[in-house]
């Protein structure tokens, strides 16, 4: 049996992953399972999800707890220790990094592999979502299901010009897979751990993880009309009655992006936070 | 026939759709809910034709099925933990009025979201079956062995599938889809039977009393046998299911996993069985002499099969994934006035544990330590600690 671990945020698509994989593996006649880890999901929020694949009817319904394998969606939670707790020796994390397998920071007794999907879904299908940017990095590393069968199970859950788009993005990523590699370091650097599976409600916690871009806000082009202010869903911009002008509270801006869509003089811009 | 990788509140949509359902009526509720999107999906789409009626409660669904169950549509229902509390009330009057309704019970506990067992373990009392699933396979599989069951005119008794919200509802899995036509041919047309029409009514069938010199415990009565009555039926269909689709659970009452060799038996329902199934072969490799005995139907409970398997074993560990506060697990006390009948020699130990309440997460491990307890008891010939919490 195989048990696979996917870390993403919502809106990346982990759970349409694990529905792939999970298809992938029927379609070459082994039972699956794919589950996802429920809470209060919602878009930015990191989350997991699980897979297991086997010759028979998966009978264990439990959560993975010893992964073999673990899938990182998002380059900021890729540098979270986490994704590789309780990994079984000699297992394989993949990131979404921009990073070589040689310059990962996560330690421990594993293997590194990297592929940069964020680069990948963004020249494919002009979004974020590297849910099936990471497949084809997956299949080239793991061997544990073949590209066609992963092609195959993507069309029945994007059928036509989105499904092409996103068999172009495995192809892609199937091709430019680094690694894998024993990790360079050995032993799990002491470091405050982050929840992969983040619950509860924004405006009372410190979401500043969730974002993959961070709005900035250009004060020259600024107006003061107030539109982010009374937009943001999670009071994350701030008014200065003073200045007439907004900021932005970043602990609390999940980087939903819809202050930018709210501005009347484009004086918001989203900027990818990773590199 | 086809597959699809679903989870377990499409396989339930899924099956309603090859049963043919006639009138659907459903009030959202987690983890519920997705079923009833499904259903209003497929009607949009014009998949088959049949009616969902939108309700402002449960209370009202149950009523809008038994409605349309009485002029002999076949009829679904669901729903989820509080949600089935609602429907207490109008649950009676389905299962009195022998209405062949099926329902599913995507489970949801009282202390939280999270699933137990204890929302349809609380409609004991309603009068109708009560089934508990493992897989999605096993809720498409099932609901259509419902309405075989339900709809039998030996019958005639509402059945309530149940199986776990999150886990099972919600977690995808390879199912396969039987042909349309293989479906009709086993699961013809519903049919009305003229004695609950209101004009041909017989006093029984409404299950109340009519005045008269008429003995009011009657209904009380011929419901109890009825319900009674599933448990052959219900072997029989599953017969004729395998037959058809190649596919079979057990003897339909239980399914017993790995008992060729076992001297004791871990009996679960749900998915924790599923779980249970791997514990087992872990235990066995080990040379532990422990099996299950996945329980299927817990209304009517299966008294005959576990008072002969109760022969044979040393010790049984009942696992409940509910409690009646102030009273015990359900499951564990029908098992011991089930064994009750046999002589004392051969009456076998009884372990009770409670797992998976509040959606506790039931690992292979509990299940080691559960048949380690259950094996020390044997050898012991003390059950040390008759209750424990898993």
């Amino acid at each position: 049996m195989i048990e696979i671990r996917l870390h993403g945020r919502g809106g990346q698509g982990a759970v349409t992953a694990s529905r792939i994989l999970a298809t992938a593996a029927y379609e070459e006649g082994q039972y699956s399972q794919a589950i996802p880890m429920y809470g209060t999901e919602r878009r930015g929020a990191p989350l997991t999800a699980f897979v297991r694949i086997d010759n028979q009817r998966v009978r264990e319904r439990m959560l993975v707890h010893e992964p073999d394998i673990s899938i990182v969606l998002d380059p900021l939670i890729a540098k979270q220790q986490a994704v590789v707790d309780s990994l079984k020796a000699g297992g394989i994390v993949l990131l979404n990094t921009a990073l070589k397998p040689e310059e990962v920071k996560l330690g421990g007794d594993f293997k590194v592999a990297t592929i940069d999907a964020t680069t990948i879904a963004l020249e494919t299908l002009g979004r974020p979502i590297t849910n099936t940017a990471i497949l084809g990095a997956f299949v080239k590393i793991t061997g544990a299901l073949k590209l066609e069968s992963i092609e195959k199970a993507i069309k029945k859950y994007f059928p036509g010009r989105l499904g092409d788009m996103n068999i172009a993005a495995v192809r892609k990523s199937y091709e430019a897979v680094k690694g894998p590699i024993q990790a360079v370091v050995k032993s799990a650097p002491k470091e405050e751990k982050m929840d992969l599976n983040v619950g509860g409600y924004g405006v009372l916690k410190d979401v500043s993880s969730w974002r993959v871009f961070t709005p900035e806000i250009d004060m020259d082009k600024c107006i003061g009309c107030k539109s982010c202010w009374i937009f943001c869903p999670e009071t994350a911009i701030q008014w200065d009655e003073a200045k007439k002008k907004p900021s932005i509270e970043y602990r609390k801006c999940k980087g939903c992006g819809v202050c930018v869509n709210e501005c009347p003089v484009k004086a918001i811009e989203m900027v990818r936070v990773e590199a | 026939m086809s597959y699809e990788v679903m989870v377990g509140n499409k396989a339930a949509a899924t099956a309603c759709k090859l049963a043919r359902v006639q009138v659907a009526s459903a009030f959202p509720i987690t983890p519920q809910t997705t079923i009833t999107e499904y259903l209003s999906e497929m009607y949009a789409n014009g998949e088959w034709d049949f009616d969902f009626v939108n309700v402002e409660g449960e209370l009202s669904s149950q009523v809008v099925v038994q409605g349309a169950s009485r002029i002999g549509a076949r009829v679904f229902t669901c729903t989820s933990g509080p949600g089935l509390l609602y429907m207490h009330h109008p649950m009676q009057t389905t299962g009195s009025g022998r209405l062949p309704v099926v329902m599913a019970v995507v489970h949801r506990g009282y202390k939280g979201m999270q699933p137990d067992h204890s929302d349809l373990m609380s409609q004991e009392w309603t009068g109708w079956g009560h089934w508990y699933v493992e897989h999605a396979q096993e809720v498409l599989d099932t609901i259509l062995m419902a309405y075989k069951v339900a709809e039998d005119p030996r019958i005639r008794i509402p059945i309530a599938v149940g199986y776990d919200g999150y886990v099972l509802s919600y977690t995808a899995e390879p199912v396969e889809i039987p042909d349309q036509a293989l479906v009709d041919e086993w699961l013809p047309k519903n049919k009305a039977i003229p004695e609950v029409l209101p004009d041909k009514v017989s006093p029984a069938s409404f299950g109340r009393g009519f005045g008269g010199e008429r003995d009011p415990q009657v209904p009380w009565k011929e419901h109890h046998d009825a319900i009674l009555k599933i448990e052959e039926v219900h072997r029989e269909v599953m017969d004729s299911f395998e037959k058809t689709f190649g596919r079979r659970y057990g003897n339909a009452m239980i399914e017993p996993y790995m008992m060729e060799d076992a001297d004791v038996a871990i009996v679960a329902m749900g998915t924790i069985a599923g779980t249970c199934k791997a514990a087992v072969e872990k235990m066995q490799k080990e040379g532990k002499k422990v099996g299950l005995i996945k329980l299927r139907s817990y209304i009517p409970f299966p008294v005959k099969d576990f008072q002969e398997w109760g022969k044979k074993l040393d010790a049984l560990a009942i696992v409940d994934r509910s409690i009646c506060p102030g009273k015990g697990g359900p499951v564990y006390q029908r098992m011991r006035d089930t064994l009750y009948d046999l002589k004392e020699k051969d009456r076998p130990m009884t372990l009770q544990f409670h797992a998976g309440l509040g959606g506790k997460e039931v690992r292979i491990h509990d299940f080691e330590m559960i048949g380690d307890k259950t094996l020390k008891a044997v050898k012991s010939k003390k059950v040390e600690e008759p209750v424990t919490w898993v």
